[in-house]
């Protein structure tokens, strides 16, 4: 892994005009015991611009929780009084569905199907990046804007159209194998938003386990050289330290 | 004073062995046997000496019966007179019989006997009762002799008393009590004796073993308990708790490497991460050294995360938790999807990856852990394969992934032509963290044929290293139905 994927500072992202992810202030509510993990989630979520609140126990993360009023819930499975998984539960039988991420120090598969099955949107193993948890929790709360739905998506003049499996740049008609259309449409339903490579081996790939070599970078360049080359205005880019960004720089 | 209380705790530690001895199973069997076999002697000797006495006691009866009748003729044939004579030529004899005539107010009239005690003479029938000879000198110290006697009405008021001595009958009845006795006595002496003797074999091995075991809790692992060679079920018992002590210290030894070398591999770039920080607020003039220390540390605490994952998934899989969420899959489609995946970077080494899994191959099992599995064995291959010193003229580089079926098991092979394994080496590259000298330079926790090695095993197959002429040939043979379930 070259050095430079490394780094993700959002000052760095900020000066970085041609990757920068178009960015929605989002209300967090971070529900974790361990008070410097959550006050540092805290300022790094603020230092981005979006709002976050904590909570250090279940029954005060539920309390506030059933407010509704966050976008996004960043909820740490074990917690006094009330265990995270639990949290999620109750608040789904109120009917309550905003959506959840699960952190959790037991990084395995089950423990990822059960936090899945409880009610959890996504889940993200101890330690994590903080660029990790970021794009996760952007992409979760913009999965409630229904852009699931679209047969076509577009980004500047790159149009995909879901039924028909057809790929066009401007007028050029473009040939993508089966996995580098599902890579384009992944990248694409989530346009604007960091999708780091741990996303797309989950979402793409359907796989739980971190290969020993980056192989999701060969498959973006490979799908960057059909998309890209030959037209003046990339549109997909490396976010570094990060992951990486399907946007329209024209705009 | 002094002296007592040494010779009191050896006497109660004596009397603590005596009790160990006392309470082992052995010991409780011996005594129950002892029992058992006693009783039956007591019993058998009892009815020995019952039925020696009853027959002796029929002889008598049957030899006074005919006396008396003999007797009563010689009464009928030659009257009162004739009696006397013959009881006189009878009782002069040496012998134990005991004959007496009496008139019908009890005068002797003729006989041996004398002493009778009252009132004999009148009863009838069978009686026991003490006597004396008449040739016997009187005096105190003279034995009172016991004898069986019939008394005979014959007319005219005359009784005949015929007899005999009892004397024989007794003696044969002591000895044969006392020969019960002391076979009793014998039994007992001697069972208490080989049960004490065979308690004591056993218990001694029993604490040889139980010593041995104490000194394996205590740490050493490489005692092995005592094996006398004769086959019995202690040295059964004996070779078999041996053999798991093999096990366990294979085990523990395992470990012991295992966090060696955890150790080792997380120090090494715990200390390089420390250096790096150090070095950077020590040196660092700008903002953008300090950046690029700041994403070096991020990038050795990465690799880090990344072996402790390995490890945690190792032990995982080793300890089968994983085996809940098994279900049924197709080794086929994970052949391919692995190569579908791997294709784009090897294809930027110039390596040919090519797939050969047509036919399906549905197997019980964990898609996830065996993906990674093969995938670690394509990314080893991807890895080992290029080497600069590979010869200019060498065919080109190419990776098979192969799904199969054999028998009732699934193959899953990745096949290069690469440098490959020596042969030598093979097995220790299983190993967790072995990583080959050729291999040292290139990234990796060493962590991936280790992670393959162990899901294999979780799924109750194997990894195996082969020559693939040139090359290394992995197979991943798994049983179609799963792990079998362990009993219990």
């Amino acid at each position: 892994m070259p050095s430079s994927d490394i780094s993700y500072n959002e000052s760095d992202l900020g000066r970085n005009a041609e990757a920068q992810p178009d960015r929605v202030t989002m209300r967090l509510l971070i529900i974790e015991d361990d008070r410097d993990a959550a006050d540092y989630l805290v300022k790094a979520f603020r230092e981005v611009g979006h709002v976050a609140d904590a909570a250090t126990d279940g029954e005060d993360g539920l309390a506030l929780a059933l407010d509704g009023q966050y976008d996004v819930l960043i909820v740490d499975r074990m917690l006094p009084k009330r265990d995270g998984l639990s949290v999620i539960g109750e608040l789904r039988k109120k009917r309550i569905e905003t959506p959840a991420l699960i952190l959790s120090a037991l990084g395995q598969v089950d423990d990822r199907v059960k936090g899945l099955r409880a009610g959890g949107d996504d889940y993200l193993p101890k330690p994590y990046s903080f660029s990790e948890l970021l794009a996760r929790v952007e992409v979760l709360s913009r999965r409630r804007g229904g852009r699931n739905e679209e047969t076509e998506l577009r980004v500047g003049d790159l149009q995909l159209d879901r039924l028909s499996h057809m790929v066009r740049r401007g007028e050029e008609e473009i040939t993508l194998q089966p996995r580098e259309f599902r890579l384009l449409e992944y990248l694409m339903k989530h346009a604007g938003q960091v999708v780091t490579r741990t996303m797309l081996l989950e979402n793409v790939w359907d796989y739980h386990f971190d290969p020993q070599t980056n192989v999701i970078d060969v498959h973006i360049s490979r799908l960057r050289s059909k998309i890209d080359k030959g037209f003046a205005q990339p549109l997909l880019h490396t976010v570094r330290g990060a992951g990486y960004m399907i946007r329209d720089g024209a705009r | 004073m002094n002296q007592a209380p040494p010779v009191n705790e050896k006497a109660s530690r004596s009397l603590s062995a005596l009790g160990k001895l006392f309470r082992t199973t052995t010991f409780k069997l011996t005594l129950v046997y002892l029992t058992v076999f006693a009783l039956f002697a007591v019993a058998l000797l009892g009815y020995f000496a019952l039925n020696t006495r009853r027959l002796i006691t029929e002889q008598i009866t049957d030899t006074v019966n005919a006396e008396i009748t003999g007797l009563s003729e010689q009464y009928r044939l030659g009257g009162i007179r004739r009696l006397v004579l013959t009881v006189d030529a009878r009782a002069r004899r040496p012998g134990s019989s005991l004959y007496l005539v009496t008139t019908f107010n009890g005068d002797t009239l003729s006989g041996n006997v004398t002493a009778l005690p009252p009132g004999i003479l009148e009863s009838n029938g069978w009686i026991e009762t003490p006597y004396r000879r008449l040739d016997e000198t009187e005096g105190a110290n003279q034995p009172i002799h016991n004898a069986l006697v019939r008394v005979f009405q014959l007319p005219g008021g005359f009784r005949i008393l015929v007899g005999r001595d009892l004397e024989e009958r007794e003696r044969l009845y002591d000895i044969v009590l006392s020969a019960g006795r002391w076979s009793v006595a014998l039994v007992i002496v001697l069972g208490l004796g080989g049960g004490l003797f065979v308690t004591r074999r056993v218990l001694r091995r029993v604490d040889a073993m139980t010593e041995t075991s104490r000194s394996i809790m205590a740490g050493d692992l490489g005692e092995r308990l005592p094996v006398d060679g004769t086959g019995d079920e202690l040295d059964r018992l004996a070779e078999n708790l041996n053999i798991m002590l093999e096990r366990i210290e294979a085990l523990m030894h395992g470990l012991k490497e295992v966090s060696d070398n955890i150790a080792h591999d997380l120090k090494t770039p715990l200390t390089r991460l420390r250096n790096r920080t150090e070095e950077a607020l020590r040196t660092a003039a700008s903002e953008s050294e300090y950046r690029a220390a700041l994403e070096g540390t991020i990038e050795e605490s990465d690799g880090l995360i990344r072996t402790f994952n390995a490890l945690l998934m190792i032990a995982r899989a080793e300890s089968g938790q994983a085996r809940d969420d098994m279900a049924e899959f197709d080794a086929a489609e994970v052949a391919r999807d692995i190569g579908e995946l791997y294709e784009p970077l090897a294809d930027e080494k110039g390596i040919a990856l090519r797939v050969d899994a047509e036919t399906p191959a549905m197997l019980k099992g964990n898609r996830d852990l065996v993906s990674q599995a093969v995938a670690n064995l394509v990314d080893n291959a991807i890895k080992y394969s290029v080497s600069p010193d590979r010869p200019a003229d060498a065919p080109p580089l190419e990776i098979v992934i192969q799904a199969a079926n054999e028998g009732d098991r699934v193959l899953l092979i990745v096949a290069d032509n690469g440098p490959g394994i020596p042969e030598a080496d093979r097995a220790r590259a299983l190993e967790r963290f072995v990583r080959l000298e050729q291999s040292r330079s290139l990234p990796g926790s060493g962590l991936g044929l280790s992670l393959a090695a162990a899901v294999a095993r979780l799924h109750g197959g194997d990894l195996t290293l082969g020559d693939n002429a040139p090359g290394l040939k992995s197979i991943i043979a798994l049983p179609r139905a799963g792990p079998l379930q362990m009993a219990g």
